[in-house]
């Protein structure tokens, strides 16, 4: 009796096997054809970026323009003078305004993915849950221990369990990535780059300004391309940024479902941050992000806690 | 052989594309940098055309200054 009934289980196993196998498959054939058609959009994405004419038109422009001059000296003609005068001089124009390196946005957005995909591994293989913690760094002109050095850089600390307590400042100025008392991680935030280029362009140092001149300074991050409009204003004990039409707004896409972009924000979203942070000396958290359903409009809380 | 435009010749052609550049810098200051697939430099335009303006004022100095 135990061996039939054994006999009739394997084939069954076996069928079952099969079946489990052909969907593994199936669903590794589906991801690789999703991948694959990514990979060619991005192909074709780059090539349209490649293939900017306006530096062909000027060159095309010069030459027949120089020509031209050349001929309207020999044949002492001024409508030739005329033509060759503003073809040199348009053509000219077309490699001087050209910028020096133009990229698409959508290829910045793919970029950041892979970064957010590896803190999301990160957080759910150590089952942490905490809000991500704006830590400001220190001026740079104020002088500090060697063994307090790791303080001049900007940090975001995500705790375990969500509490509020945050790590000494030696454990922070140690520069390690698993922080044990309270447990949670330090990471480097994505924004801090774009903060330092805002820095930069507005020829700023934040930690030098109070939180209503920030306010006057983040509505002109839309100069820079990065988003379409920026406002920022108080709201209760929050500061509320709505961001229309950024550039990473297909990060926070359901299709893409990332956890760490509420914890963190996009790089513009981050980058804001760090600019509270610094410019007020406390930490930062990103209470509530609001983001509409055509991923248009990106509405984020911060509140700036006692370190 | 000689060059067929006279000084008032290229001072008119330097005001035409000078006002040109100087409506088109206006008009576009307040866009992005990119139109659809075509980038722009747009501090650059504008200072092609301040000084396309400036050069047409001197052309206007020299000829009030030394009239042919």
């Amino acid at each position: 009796m135990i061996t039939k009934n054994s006999k009739e289980k394997t084939p069954r196993r076996r069928r079952r096997r099969v079946n489990s196998k052909s969907t593994n498959i199936k669903h590794l054939i589906e991801i690789l054809q999703r991948v694959q058609r990514e990979n060619e959009l991005l192909k074709q994405e780059l090539l349209k970026s490649r293939q900017i004419p306006s530096g062909k038109i000027g060159f095309a422009f010069l030459i027949v323009g120089a020509l031209s001059l050349v001929g309207s000296i020999t044949a002492s003609s001024s409508t030739l003078a005329f033509i060759g005068l503003g073809l040199s001089f348009w053509g000219a124009l077309f490699l001087f305004t050209r910028p020096i390196k133009f990229v698409r946005g959508s290829l910045l957005d793919w970029t950041a993915v892979s970064s957010y995909t590896t803190i999301d591994r990160m957080l759910e293989d150590l089952n942490y849950k905490g809000k991500g913690v704006y830590v400001p760094p220190y001026p740079k002109d104020v002088y500090l221990p060697d063994y307090l050095k790791g303080l001049k850089e900007m940090i975001v600390f995500i705790s375990a369990t969500g509490t509020a307590e945050m790590p000494t400042i030696e454990e922070m100025a140690r520069k390690e990535f698993l922080v044990k008392n309270p447990k949670g991680i330090c990471i480097s935030p994505p924004g801090y780059g774009l903060m330092s280029l805002f820095e930069k362009e507005m020829r700023t140092d934040f930690s030098h300004i109070n939180l209503e001149s920030l306010y006057d300074i983040l509505p002109k991050i839309a100069d820079l391309g990065l988003a379409g409009e920026v406002e920022a204003e108080t709201e209760n004990d929050f500061i509320h940024i709505t961001i229309v039409d950024s550039i990473y707004k297909d990060l926070y896409s359901r299709e893409r479902a990332l956890k760490s972009i509420h914890l963190i924000g996009c790089p513009l979203v981050s980058a804001v941050a760090c600019a509270i942070a610094k410019t007020t000396g406390k930490n930062v958290i990103i209470v509530k992000d609001k983001i509409s359903p055509d991923l248009k409009k990106i509405e984020v809380w911060y509140q700036t806690i006692e370190g | 052989m000689q060059f067929p435009l006279s000084m008032s010749d290229i001072s008119l052609w330097i005001a035409v594309t000078a006002i040109i550049l100087l409506i088109t810098s206006e008009l576009i200051s307040s866009y992005s940098e990119s139109f659809g697939s075509f980038a722009i430099e747009k501090q650059r335009l504008r200072l092609v055309a301040l000084l396309l303006g400036m050069a047409f004022m001197v052309t206007v100095l020299l000829r009030v200054v030394a009239p042919t």
